[in-house]
């Protein structure tokens, strides 16, 4: 009889305490969990994340006909277009757009390369290429895709692009967007279209703060 | 001496006539034509217009010449799904009373293997011929993009 009484004693209060510790434990997991969406949200559309690919090693020829790796993008943060030479608008909108924000990112931050990627190399060859990207930047990098191959950027970031051969003037299908690799050379986002200088910029700082946070 | 001035009267009033059927492409205008500077080196250029339409009746331009290219086409960038490629128009129709306007990222004449590389300062000349048989020559000038006006 006391023994069941002192039980009753102290279950209501027990009972009370489990239903406060739940609720401020749920109450505290659901405010992580919207501060959580709130950070995702702040970095902007088009960012892999919380699982970026990690890019392998692969080997091509930049617009000097020296070699390029992988290796050459460590430590640095990547912002790449694919493209093609003969492309009359919207190549050279997108470029000289990255050349804007490009002037400006680089009086802030060290290590931003601009890298321009022809889908089209049968008729890039590597003097259209070298006089390409300089016209636009003397610091931009002209690249070769290596179109068959499994390791190619092409292949590892999954891009698409079409030939429409029908003649020696023949146009090509290319991505609009430009890929953005971040210093640990993992494809970190997507910054799509329509391209604005500031808007580049604006959404460079966001991942590069939300990196610095998370990382 | 009498066939001369009759064959210099002829030439005269030949100018004229051009000019007047000059006058009368008012009904159709071609405008603030420019061919932006590109990277040397580069074989396909770009040039923008604005046609305006001015009669009642719907016009299309239906081809683009200069004797600096080896052919000029008219096409439109589309962005579709991530992918950008552009559609080839063999003739742009002008509604009536209306503008088209040939722009950055939308339609635009693509021209083909320059003869010589344009410069700053260069007044390339391009013959727009419209489907009323209207012809008109228009001088583009060069320049740089802008990248705050698109």
């Amino acid at each position: 009889m006391l023994t069941k009484l002192s039980n009753s004693k102290f279950l209501i209060p027990a009972m009370a305490f489990i239903v406060i510790l739940a609720t401020g434990t749920g109450f505290y997991l659901s405010i992580k969990q919207s501060q959580e969406r709130k950070k995702q949200s702040a970095v902007a559309q088009g960012v892999f994340w919380p699982n970026p690919k990690q890019m392998n090693d692969f080997s091509t020829e930049d617009h000097n006909g020296e070699v390029f790796g992988l290796d050459k993008m460590k430590g640095k943060w990547s912002f790449l277009f694919f493209g093609y030479t003969n492309c009359p608008d919207i190549c050279p909108i997108t470029m000289s757009v990255m050349a804007d924000a490009y002037k400006e990112l680089t009086t802030e931050y060290e290590s931003i390369q601009t890298i321009f990627v022809t889908v089209d190399p049968e008729r890039d060859t590597t003097n259209n290429l070298s006089s390409y990207v300089s016209y636009f930047d003397k610091n931009f990098i002209g690249l070769k895709a290596n179109l068959e191959n499994e390791s190619s950027l092409i292949r590892q970031i999954g891009i698409a692009y079409y030939h429409n051969k029908q003649d020696e003037n023949y146009l090509v299908d290319h991505p609009a967007s430009i890929f953005l690799i971040d210093p640990e050379m993992r494809l970190l986002a997507k910054l799509s279209p329509p391209h604005k200088s500031k808007k580049i910029i604006n959404q460079f700082k966001e991942i590069k703060r939300f990196i610095d946070e998370n990382n | 001496m009498k066939i001369i001035s009759h064959l210099i009267f002829s030439l005269i009033l030949f100018l004229n006539i051009n000019t007047v059927l000059a006058e009368n492409d008012l009904k159709i205008t071609v405008t603030d034509l420019w061919i932006s500077e590109a990277p040397p080196a580069v074989s396909v250029l770009v040039a923008y217009a604005t046609l305006k339409n001015n009669s009642d009746i719907s016009l299309s331009l239906i081809s683009v010449s200069s004797s600096l290219f080896s052919s000029i086409e008219i096409h439109r960038s589309i962005v579709k799904d991530d992918i950008a490629s552009m559609e080839r128009h063999t003739t742009l129709e002008i509604p009536p009373e209306s503008t088209i306007k040939l722009a950055p990222g939308d339609y635009h004449l693509m021209l083909f293997n320059p003869k010589t590389p344009l410069k700053m300062g260069d007044t390339p000349t391009l013959m727009f011929s419209f489907s009323n048989g209207t012809k008109i020559t228009a001088n583009a000038s060069i320049r740089k993009r802008n990248n705050t006006e698109h």
